[in-house]
């Protein structure tokens, strides 16, 4: 459990780490559609060297980025089969007889594969380099047009800080209620299906109580503190952008047009 | 020695930048059927040091004997469902665990996975549940609406249902009053007097610690400090002043009266009795 990387912020000091959020969550969104083109492989190439470059500046080594991946291994392995199941072009690699695989079985699933690689890299580039709080700002601040079609944008983001800054607890309270109850003779890795489900109902009753609890008491907290939801409220953070964060976004801008170029134009 | 510690280590988020060495090369040996404390500030390592007694955390340096197992860092070890059996872990607000409609099922949960039948199990909860002062009118009640101090003495029952020979006890008594903490306390006392148990307790109660505890164990910045009879922790003074040991009243007390000239004083553990000593001193 200790061993989950994505979503996490790094505490290290470094020009991304300093960036204003709102320009990175711009970056960050632009970056995810020019993923989305139809740029073949010359567009992801140059996406993924550009991606690179950002995680060296930041100072972020691989291993941990690489280390994110690994819950997407199970979704490219189940694309895999589907895709090795359903795409019956191409050369023909392999014949047992009832089954057949198909060279663009394995080119598709590659593709969609690297896709979904880059799009983790963006995201967790962000979240690496970004504290929950100015990210919760940030999407504040990139919601705000939409204040005026009536959307509680900055309930959204109230909501959004919330359960980030409640992710690590949870995680917490998780890893002790499971060891509590592994000292109880759970064994939470094997077992059969009627000791599966009991291990499963051992930890998540506890947790919704804790959980709710919790809620509960933060309610109070900031009742207490005199919070009003929809009131109109200063900072204390004032955010700015700086000569850097228009290089990150015309950067990205760039990128994106790039893509868009190769898709279509070429 | 039921509990040997050699060279242990623990990194926690090994191989992280944020990586963090909680325990450090620690060596201590455990004696069987007597109280130990484990004292020390927040953060000192105490309940990592802990969790590696049933093997919930595994050492990244060193070894670890308990019992008939042996747990060497980076090995495969097996039959760790089988030391969980023998030593109990009460985890600190262990009333956290606690999912069982009611209290009997809960109490009876541990015996249960440990391969107990379900007439076997029920026995063992109802004795575990008498030991800890809740009788027959609890057992068919929910254990979620109980006071925090009910919660905790079903969540301890539910460990002792499981007749462990060691019991380890992370803060059993925080958040307690006095009152209630001093009749948990009791609990245990009967446990090791009665039943023989090995209890190893981590407080920052000193109050406790010397009330109950044969010997203290004091770890600070990951590394054991001491390992003491309980009477000589208390009158180490390089000791006390070194690591700020808060003494017991009644100690605390004897010292000053030392200082007065009163003297035989030591070892004198009861509040009447050294005063009556005082009376009839001359
Ligand atoms: N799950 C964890 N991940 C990372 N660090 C931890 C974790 N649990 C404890 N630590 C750190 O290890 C050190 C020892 O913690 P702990 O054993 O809980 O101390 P104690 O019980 O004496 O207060 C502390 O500095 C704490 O911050
Ligand atoms: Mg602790």
């Amino acid at each position: 459990m200790n061993k989950i990387v994505f979503g996490k912020y790094l505490p290290l000091n470094s020009p991304i780490h300093h960036l204003d959020p709102r320009a990175k969550i711009l970056a960050m969104l632009v970056m995810l559609v020019a993923v989305f083109m139809p740029a073949g492989w010359y567009g992801y190439i140059v996406i993924a060297i550009i991606l690179s470059i950002v995680t060296m500046i930041a100072k972020i080594k691989f291993s941990y980025i690489y280390r994110s991946f690994k819950p997407m291994m199970m979704m490219v392995i189940f694309l895999l089969i589907i895709n090795i199941l359903s795409f019956k072009e191409g050369v023909l690699l392999l014949d047992l007889g009832f089954l057949t695989v198909y060279s663009n079985a394995l080119f598709q699933t590659f593709y969609i594969a690297v896709r979904l690689i880059l799009m983790i890299m963006i995201t967790t580039l962000l979240t690496f380099t970004t504290k929950p709080l100015d990210l919760t700002l940030g999407i504040e601040y990139v919601l705000g047009p939409f204040t005026r079609f009536g959307l509680p944008t900055h309930e959204i983001a109230m909501i959004i800080s919330i359960a980030l800054r409640f992710i690590p607890t949870i995680i917490e309270e998780t890893m002790r209620i499971m060891n509590s109850q592994k000292s109880r003779g759970v064994d939470f890795e094997e077992g059969k299906l009627k000791e599966k489900v009991m291990a499963i109902v051992s930890l998540i009753v506890p947790l919704f109580s804790v959980a709710f609890q919790r809620a509960d008491e933060l309610a109070n907290a900031m009742e207490a503190r005199g919070y009003v939801p929809g009131e109109e409220r200063t900072r204390y953070k004032q955010l700015k952008y700086t000569k850097n964060d228009f290089i990150l976004l015309a950067g990205s801008f760039l990128v994106l047009a790039m893509v868009i170029v190769l898709a279509f134009v070429i | 020695m039921p509990i040997e510690f050699k060279e242990l280590s623990y990194v926690y988020d090994e191989g992280m930048p944020f990586a963090h060495h909680a325990l450090n090369k620690i060596d201590l040996a455990i004696e069987e059927g007597i109280v130990t404390a484990i004292v020390g500030k927040t953060g000192s390592g105490k309940s990592t040091m802990i969790e590696h007694l049933n093997a919930l955390l595994l050492p990244s340096e060193g070894s670890l004997k308990i019992l008939d197992h042996t747990i060497i860092a980076k090995e495969k070890n097996t039959n760790l469902k089988a030391l969980r059996q023998k030593v109990g872990l009460v985890f600190q607000f262990s009333e956290y665990q606690l999912f069982e409609e009611t209290i009997i099922k809960d109490v009876s949960f541990g015996p249960k996975n440990f391969g107990a039948s379900e007439e076997e199990a029920v026995l063992k909860a109802k004795e575990a549940l008498k030991l800890v002062g809740l009788d027959e009118s609890y057992y068919e009640r929910s254990p979620l609406n109980l006071s925090g101090g009910q919660k905790r003495r079903v969540a301890i029952a539910g460990i002792l249902a499981m007749d462990p020979s060691i019991i380890v006890l992370d803060e059993p008594t925080a958040g307690l009053d006095p009152k209630g903490a001093s009749e948990m306390m009791s609990i245990f006392k009967t446990l090791n007097k009665d039943y023989q148990k090995t209890i190893i307790l981590v407080t920052h109660d000193n109050e406790l610690v010397y009330d109950f505890a044969d010997e203290v164990v004091l770890l600070d910045g990951g590394e054991v400090k001491a390992k003491l009879k309980c009477e000589d922790f208390f009158s180490d003074q390089t000791l006390i002043d070194t690591y700020k040991i808060v003494l017991p009243k009644i100690v605390a007390l004897r010292n000053m009266l030392k200082e007065k000239g009163f003297k035989g004083l030591d070892e004198v553990r009861d509040i009447e009795e050294l005063v009556e000593r005082v009376v009839d001193f001359e």
